[in-house]
């Protein structure tokens, strides 16, 4: 059921970030593997959906450079292959949520372009996460786990696929039910299985059976209060 | 899916949106055949008044209309993530805003050009002026679409967007508006329209070939 994917490893070294005037965390560096899940914690603020999106270049970085296993790479290079979950989510409420499943899984190269309501495959993923019967219902009429629950069949569609073997997912469990949650430790095990990695910003523990867990927690990089000589030197230069 | 994938995506994708929510084109529409119909009630029925000053009115109806349609050409996308959603597909940002274009083109512009030849008639158009009147619209509008989708880009996410698309586009719009109307005023006095439809012409190539990429690039600034 599930294709295997190639992840070529991801390597961040020194990345900095900031939020205006105030830096969120610098010095902060990791490595992930293929059948890895790298968990971002740390309280509401240290950065977590911010790091997501430097990551594809979708906010900038203050410092830092991030190579794959080919070597460094800008963050816009990752996009290729990465499926990224915003904590918006990324639907049209105008539009039906099988609607929104394929103009989103056409995006990600899942489906056929042309893909229409009735496709088979869009009708599996959304009887896997459960809204099967939610299928033509305006997304603005479902609730918020719901939405969530939507988001997670682009994954469901793309375990399917042998594409885009980086998952990014910002609070992909916020507004789930036990069983969501359940679901969403079903489908990072799968995709821990068959080769591909994660990095997941929650603070809920999500514990896949398959593949290494590590733990990244944002707040140990935050940038110390007092204004100590040490922290001018942190909030300065770029940490390398 | 293909480079060209994105466009046909982003095309049929805005098309079906503007279809869900047909109030908004329709609010265009209806605001540039009221405008366009205030003036023969306000200035009177006087025929030679009404010829002279319909093609000024009805592209300046037309500039107004668009620009009531430039704020959401980015804003919804922006705010429920799909924009993010786009340009973190890794897929080509420039072919996507192609794609958008042309639908708001389709859904804004082309009514209006469609509904020119009926306004025409309450200005009393001369027969002879109408191809020409309706020839400077199809040129004109893609690059008043253009234009506003580069300051619309560039001013997203700002409180004081809408204003601001205003005041960066309008000088932008000024040569757009003398060449267009001036395109019916040359036809209607006897003169060939020709070299004012074929600087329209260059202009709207010109804006076509530049306008996805800045406006993608902008976009890019806009939501870090």
């Amino acid at each position: 059921m599930t294709a295997a994917v190639a992840f070529g490893g991801l390597r961040a070294d020194g990345f900095a970030l900031s939020r205006g005037e105030r830096r969120l965390f610098a010095g902060l560096s990791f490595e992930l593997a293929a059948s890895e899940l790298l968990l971002l914690l740390g309280p509401n603020g240290s950065g977590k959906s911010s790091l997501l999106r430097a990551l594809l270049g979708l906010a900038p970085l203050a410092a830092g450079t991030l190579a794959t296993g080919a070597g460094p790479v800008k963050p816009r290079r990752l996009c290729d292959a990465a499926l990224y979950q915003g904590h918006a989510g990324a639907a049209k409420g105008e539009l039906t949520a099988v609607e929104n499943l394929a103009l989103s899984a056409a995006l990600d190269g899942t489906v056929a372009a042309g893909a229409s309501a009735g496709d088979r495959a869009l009708r599996d993923a959304l009887g896997e996460v459960g809204l099967a019967r939610q299928r033509d219902v305006e997304t603005r009429r479902l609730s918020q786990g719901q939405r969530q629950r939507l988001s997670l069949a682009r994954f469901a569609l793309a375990l399917r696929a042998p594409v885009r073997p980086l998952w990014l997912m910002d609070e992909p469990s916020a507004a789930l039910d036990r069983d969501g949650a359940a679901l969403l430790v079903r489908m990072l095990d799968a995709h821990l299985a068959r080769g591909g990695a994660a990095i997941v910003a929650t603070h809920l523990p999500v514990a896949p059976a398959a593949g290494r867990v590590r733990e990244l927690r944002l707040d140990a990089f935050a940038p110390r209060l007092a204004a100590t000589p040490a922290t001018r030197a942190d909030n300065g230069a770029p940490a390398r | 899916m293909t480079e060209l994938g994105a466009f046909a995506w982003a095309l049929r994708r805005d098309l079906r949106l503007a279809m869900r929510r047909r109030s908004d084109a329709l609010n265009v529409l209806g605001f540039f055949v009221l405008a366009c119909s205030m003036f023969p009630l306000a200035v009177g029925p006087q025929r030679e008044w009404l010829m002279r000053i319909g093609p000024g009115v009805i592209w300046v109806a037309a500039l107004l209309a668009t620009m009531l349609a430039l704020p959401r050409l980015f804003e919804h996308d922006h705010a429920d993530g799909t924009l993010d959603a786009m340009i973190a597909s890794g897929r080509s940002l420039p072919l996507i805003v192609a794609g958008k274009l042309v639908a708001a083109w389709l859904v804004t512009a082309l009514p209006l050009i469609v509904l020119t030849p009926v306004l025409g008639v309450a200005f009393s158009m001369p027969d002879g002026a109408l191809p020409t009147m309706l020839a400077s619209l199809a040129l004109g509008t893609p690059i008043l679409l253009g234009l506003g989708a580069i300051a619309g880009a560039l001013t997203l996410g700002l409180r004081a967007g809408p204003t601001l698309v205003t005041v960066l586009c309008l000088p932008l719009y000024v040569p757009v508006l003398v060449f267009g109307a001036g395109a019916v005023e040359a036809q209607t006095s006897g003169l060939s329209p020709h070299a004012h439809l074929a600087l329209l012409a260059a202009g709207m190539l010109a804006v076509a070939l530049a306008a996805p990429p800045v406006a993608a690039q902008a976009l890019r600034i806009s939501v870090e």
